[in-house]
């Protein structure tokens, strides 16, 4: 275990119509077996002593697996690890010295609500638009009635993985959000359940998603590269391929 | 106050049936005449929202992160257990239902834990119909693995996140009823206090954690599934979040706590490496299975793992029980590695860790053999530490994990206050004094999805509900007892942090309420929290306003919650002189230091009943009776 | 028939748009570089292939407004998207990302070249009175040392642009199979950089050597 000394650049803003800037803190000695959230408890515990504001930044298990924490390190989203939530990054990635520009997530539809910490409402509701199956409690068959090869159900899993963070539209230059929405249509589509509601769902979510203002698909690639779970833009594809076959193809419209 | 458990009569088996049939119905067309307040939106709180926005009711449901998809129902890891048999080995609902009592040590009411694993297979049907993809085996049915020393294979799984995948099934089937508009969401809110009027519950009052507003919400009925308490350790396996905040609010107006001493510890977490730590990662408990558990037999011996000879290691879990060998219960493992520790055995930076290791396993079986089975378990242990597995042994040492007890509930999960009713970890009903691995999503979502949309509606059929709105004085009075309680906090203007201070509490409970308690230290205990409570009122320092986001006042608000409930938490642990479960009374061992239970004295669930500021408690027991198993001591030897 | 503008005008179906234009603008590509890589055969064969060409007289013409119109929604769909996105993500982050994906995120900058390209092309060899025969015409036009680089930085343009391309319009269409996707990729990626070399050959040749076209 070293301690290591950093600058950190933080964005500092009181609410979502105030104008918001960074403003530089050194971290005092940090021991690298910290994670990067614990190195901001640190930190926060000297501001409140000093009368300082702490910086709000939003967080809860700890564990990469919530989605709630989330900022961008040095321009990157949940900062350089790959396939690493920023509270499971831990402070031996960085050198004694670094200077760390911590920003929150931005994009148009992530509203920002207090210095690193945004609105990802907007991902509720495209759920909420068809990000499920149609069945009420009671009253379904038995679990094993219909066989789902392992392969499926693991590709399936590869999807349902994702934990919501946001950290795709953050990294996009587009803010979009298709990784998100191809995460939740590609889950449902590989599965047996999902197929009553697939056209309807892919048309109603894809419509939720660019009320709500996120951007075009640029098939850049950033969102992937920044996504904790490893998310693959492969279901983009299926996604694209989806819509097109709710469009084309189904009766929905 | 009368405990009134309420549970049909007739035979075990029947005892659901019975009460379903019994229960008077509510019409279809008057459910929508029905408001129902949930807070919390775990596994328990999103399914019951679910259901009872499916069947007609109107929901409010509420919960502290800025997404109800982020309960911390998420982080659960090993799996579901469900009496579905489908190993064919032997399993059945009443050997759920008995391993689960057993495991509980015999605390937990029959009627309950039957009906929860007649439930058992219901749950995952359902969860398979949402689309929750479930590990198959090659021919596509649902695999199996066996989990917790259960000597069956009962445990369905999603990798490690079988609690992500299940609550976001129940999360998106409440997400289709926010669409229908029968469910209202109210994230990022705090539930501060519950409203009793006429002696039932009929509303909450919140705190908006973006704006700060006060806000008051009426309804016929109030849900808690606001999980357990375990962070009132400061360190535990739970979210940042989780609080006893809600439950303890209620618990002020009236409603029981039961059993606030059960509290589970589980043996395989990751160290604590610094005073800056701010939480505790659990690592599966299917570890076990192949890690050898061992300390230097000499004390203080620092020399690193590698470098201790096989003649100087004791494999003290294979000694002491040598049947069981390191695969004994949570309890047993946790309360040997603190021995161990205590003795001055404990290994790492701090002295207080215990090695798993896994060199004989690669040895017998090749190490790509240990990484297919353990390979995201290492790679998360890595991430955290920065030492892989497979060339040092891990390190591991106990941590909080889950609670048994909480608030009292009857056979319907209603509180002790009329029309409050309370689900999930919240509830103290099915695992007794210990809750079996993989049983706690199970319980959240029988409760959630099929007991409490049963049970409500007989409350509604049988209660006169005179229409009620937030202008009633007692919704004014809680508000502005909640707002005088932030004020309070915000003007108190000392030295030291919420934090400073939750962690003062959490190593307080943790050296004389964890793993082992004895009558002197928990005495002491109490005196010391008394000091801590007045500190905290006196020195505590939170920045800010009340007017908008602000966590460190949040966080102020629930550590002064935890002090105030450690209280009872160890009035409950002094008042139980038996050791059962998780409770390790020092005073009742056997003659080999293991736990002693003693049934004449102690076969009841603890409830404490508050009785005003500064009051010590009032203890009422409601007997446990058991007709249909027999009462054995458990043994690991 | 509402619902095909619905699905046009949504975020995936402007990409669709932009991905069939694309394949078919492609598609010119190759046959406009099979053509002209005649040029490699000399002189009389490039001729005869430009009068071919022509001799096909009204099809030419069809075939021509064909293509502007396959530009035009190409370059109407690209623009729109390029200000659409801008608008989606008005902040930029103060460090930039260190990897980054240069071929994608320059679309929009090499489309707009492409497009200046094409307006200097046109003007070289279309909307010219011509004296000479197609082939002394490319060769004395491309002499120029400003108009032959001014053609080898478009062209490379064109490369980077069809590099993510190719591949991009098989990710838009959901075109999208773990047994083919590196092929897609790799395929994609020859064929931008074989399309693009040959291209840039010509003004090449003709500037460092005297015999090519002669
Ligand atoms: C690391 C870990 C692994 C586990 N693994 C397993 C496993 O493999 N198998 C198993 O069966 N169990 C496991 N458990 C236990 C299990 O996850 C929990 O007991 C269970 O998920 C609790 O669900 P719940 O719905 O009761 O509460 P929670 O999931 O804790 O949800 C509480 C909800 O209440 C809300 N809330 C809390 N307080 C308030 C308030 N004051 N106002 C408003 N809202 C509030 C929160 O926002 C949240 O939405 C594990 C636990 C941990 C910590
Ligand atoms: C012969 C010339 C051209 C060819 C072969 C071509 C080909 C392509 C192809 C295949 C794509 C990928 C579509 C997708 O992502 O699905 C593309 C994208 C694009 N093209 Fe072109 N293009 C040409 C000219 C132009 C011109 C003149 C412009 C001018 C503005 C342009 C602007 C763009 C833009 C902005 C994109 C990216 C769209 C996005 O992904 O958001 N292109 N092009
Ligand atoms: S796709 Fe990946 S980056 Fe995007 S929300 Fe899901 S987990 Fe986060
Ligand atoms: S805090 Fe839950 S994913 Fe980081």
């Amino acid at each position: 275990m070293n301690i290591i000394h950093l600058t950190l650049k933080i964005w500092r803003q009181t609410g979502p119509e105030s104008k918001g800037s960074f403003k530089t803190y050194e971290s005092g000695p940090i021991t690298t077996a910290m994670s990067f959230l614990e190195m901001l408890d640190v930190l926060n515990e000297r501001l409140i002593l000093s009368g300082e504001e702490p910086v709000a930044f939003d967080h809860d298990c700890r564990e990469g697996i919530c989605g709630m924490c989330g900022s961008v390190i040095n321009g990157t989203p949940h900062g350089p690890e790959k396939k690493t939530t920023l509270c499971q990054l831990h402070m031996r990635h960085f050198k004694d010295g670094d200077t760390l520009v911590i920003e929150p997530f931005r994009s148009r539809a992530f509203k920002l609500v207090k210095d690193l910490i945004v609105d990802r409402s907007p991902f509720d509701a495209i759920i909420a638009e068809g990000g499920y199956v149609s069945v009420n409690t009671g009253g379904t068959p038995d679990a094993n009635a219909i066989p789902i090869p392992t392969f499926t159900a693991e590709q399936a899993l590869d999807a349902a993985e994702c934990i919501g963070c946001g950290a795709c539209v953050a990294a996009c230059p587009n803010g979009s959000a298709m990784l998100f929405v191809g995460a939740k249509i590609s889950h449902l589509a590989l599965l047996p359940q999902g197929q009553p509601e697939r056209s309807k769902r892919a048309l109603a979510m894809v419509k939720k998603m660019d009320e709500l203002g996120f951007g075009n698909c640029g098939n850049e690639k950033y969102c992937e590269k920044a996504c904790p779970k490893g998310i693959s833009i492969s279901n983009i594809a299926r996604l694209n391929r989806e819509f097109m076959k709710a469009a084309f193809c189904s009766v929905e419209e | 106050m009368q405990l009134d458990h309420r549970i049909p009569s007739g035979p075990l088996t029947e005892k659901w049936d019975r009460f379903r049939f019994e229960t008077k119905l509510i019409n279809p067309a008057n459910k929508r005449k029905f408001e129902i307040i949930v807070v919390g939106a775990g596994l328990a709180g999103a399914s019951a929202s679910a259901t009872l926005g499916e069947l007609g009711y109107n929901v409010k449901t509420f919960c502290i992160q800025d997404s109800p998809r982020r309960g911390h129902s998420i982080a659960a890891q090993g799996g579901i257990n469900a009496a579905k048999n489908c190993q064919n080995d032997g399993d059945s609902i009443w050997r759920l239902f008995y391993d689960t009592i057993k495991g509980g040590d015999f605390r937990a009411r029959e009627a309950n834990v039957y009906r929860l694993a007649q439930i058992s297979n219901q749950i995952i049907d359902q969860c398979v119909a949402q689309g929750v993809p479930f590990a198959r085996e090659y021919g596509g049915l649902l695999a199996n693995r066996s989990f917790g020393g259960a000597q069956v294979s009962r445990t369905f799984y999603a990798r490690g996140q079988t609690g992500q995948q299940l609550l976001l099934g129940a999360y998106s089937a409440m997400m289709r009823q926010v669409k229908t508009g029968k469910v209202t969401l109210h994230p990022r809110s705090e539930m501060m206090d519950l409203v009793v009027i006429n002696g039932q519950a009929r509303g909450i009052v919140t705190r908006n954690l973006i704006t700060g507003a006060i806000d008051s919400h009426a309804a016929d009925a109030v849900v808690l599934a606001t999980g357990g308490y375990g962070n009132a350790y400061y360190l535990s396996t739970n979210a940042m979040a989780s609080n006893v905040t809600a439950t303890w609010r209620a618990y002020k107006r009236g409603a029981a706590f039961a059993n606030p001493c059960f509290v589970q510890i589980h043996p395989t977490c990751i160290p604590v490496h610094g005073t800056y730590q701010s939480k505790l990662t659990l690592m599966s408990e299917s570890l076990r299975n192949d890690g050898r558990v061992w300390v230097p037999t000499r004390s203080g011996d620092k020399r690193p793992p590698t470098e201790i000879p096989e003649a100087e290691r004791d494999y003290y879990l294979e000694k002491k029980y040598p049947s069981f060998g390191n695969l004994v219960p949570r309890d047993v493992a946790s309360r040997n590695a603190k021995e161990q520790c205590d003795q001055g055995k404990g290994v790492g930076d701090t002295g207080l860790a215990v090695y798993l290791d896994f060199a004989d396993a690669i040895n017998r079986l090749g190490e790509a053999a240990i990484r297919q089975k353990y390979g995201n378990l290492f790679d998360m242990y890595e991430k955290i530490t920065g030492q892989d597995p497979v060339k040092e042994p891990m390190t591991i040492y106990p941590a909080v994990h889950y609670t048994m007890g909480g608030l009292w509930v009857d056979y319907h999960l209603m509180s002790t206050v009329p029309g409050l009713f309370v689900l999930g970890e919240a509830n103290f009903s099915d695992h007794g004094a210990n809750r079996l691995g993989a049983s706690a999503l199970m319980q959240g979502l029988a409760d959630g999805y099929f007991v409490l949309p049963a049970t409500i509606s007989s409350h509604f059929a049988k209660s006169a509900l005179v229409p009620i709105t937030t202008s009633h004085p007692a919704f004014t009075e809680a508000i502005d007892t909640t707002k005088g309680r932030i004020q309070r906090l915000l003007s108190i203007n000392g030295k030291r942090t919420p934090d400073d201070f939750h962690r003062e509490l959490g190593l307080l409970l943790w050296d004389h309420c964890g793993m082992a308690r004895n009558e002197a230290g928990l005495k002491l205990a109490l005196d010391r929290l008394s000091e801590l409570r007045e500190k905290f009122w006196h020195n505590l320092k939170v920045t800010g306003s009340g007017a908008d986001l602000n966590q460190t006042l949040e966080r102020a608000g629930r550590v002064a919650d935890f002090i105030e409930f450690a209280e009872v938490m160890i009035l409950d642990a002094l008042s139980r002189q038996e050791s059962c479960g998780c409770h390790f009374r020092e005073e009742s061992q056997t003659a080999e230091h293991e736990a002693k239970r003693i049934d004449d004295t102690y076969s009841h669930v603890s409830a404490w009943q508050y009785q005003g500021e500064d009051q010590t408690p009032t203890l009422h027991k409601e007997p446990l009776v058991f007709e249909n198993i027999q009462l054995s001591q458990r043994s690991y030897k | 028939m509402s619902w095909i503008l619905t699905v046009l005008s949504s975020s995936i179906g402007k990409k669709y748009i932009m991905a069939v234009s694309g394949a078919c603008l492609s598609f010119f590509l190759l046959a406009h570089l099979i053509g002209n890589s005649v040029s490699f055969w000399g002189k009389e064969a490039y001729n005869s292939y430009a009068s071919h060409l022509h001799s096909l007289g009204f099809l030419i013409y069809i075939l021509e407004i064909l293509l502007l119109l396959l530009f035009l929604v190409h370059i109407v769909m690209g623009i729109t998207l390029f200000i659409e996105n801008l608008s989606a993500r008005p902040n930029r982050y103060a460090v930039k990302e260190k990897e980054r994906n240069w071929s994608a995120s320059t679309m929009p900058y090499t489309g707009i070249l492409i497009l200046l390209f094409l307006v200097v092309h046109l003007v070289n060899f279309h909307f010219i009175t011509k004296t000479v025969s197609t082939a002394e015409l490319v060769k004395t036009t491309l002499s120029n040392p400003l108009i032959a680089s001014f053609y080898l930085l478009s062209l490379s343009g064109l490369t980077l642009h069809a590099s993510h391309g190719f591949w991009s319009l098989f990710q838009s269409l959901g075109i999208n199979h773990q047994k083919y996707n590196k092929l897609l990729q790799l395929g994609g990626l020859a064929m931008a950089v074989i399309i693009g070399t040959t291209f840039i050959l010509i003004p090449l040749l003709i500037v460092t050597t005297d015999s090519f076209l002669q």
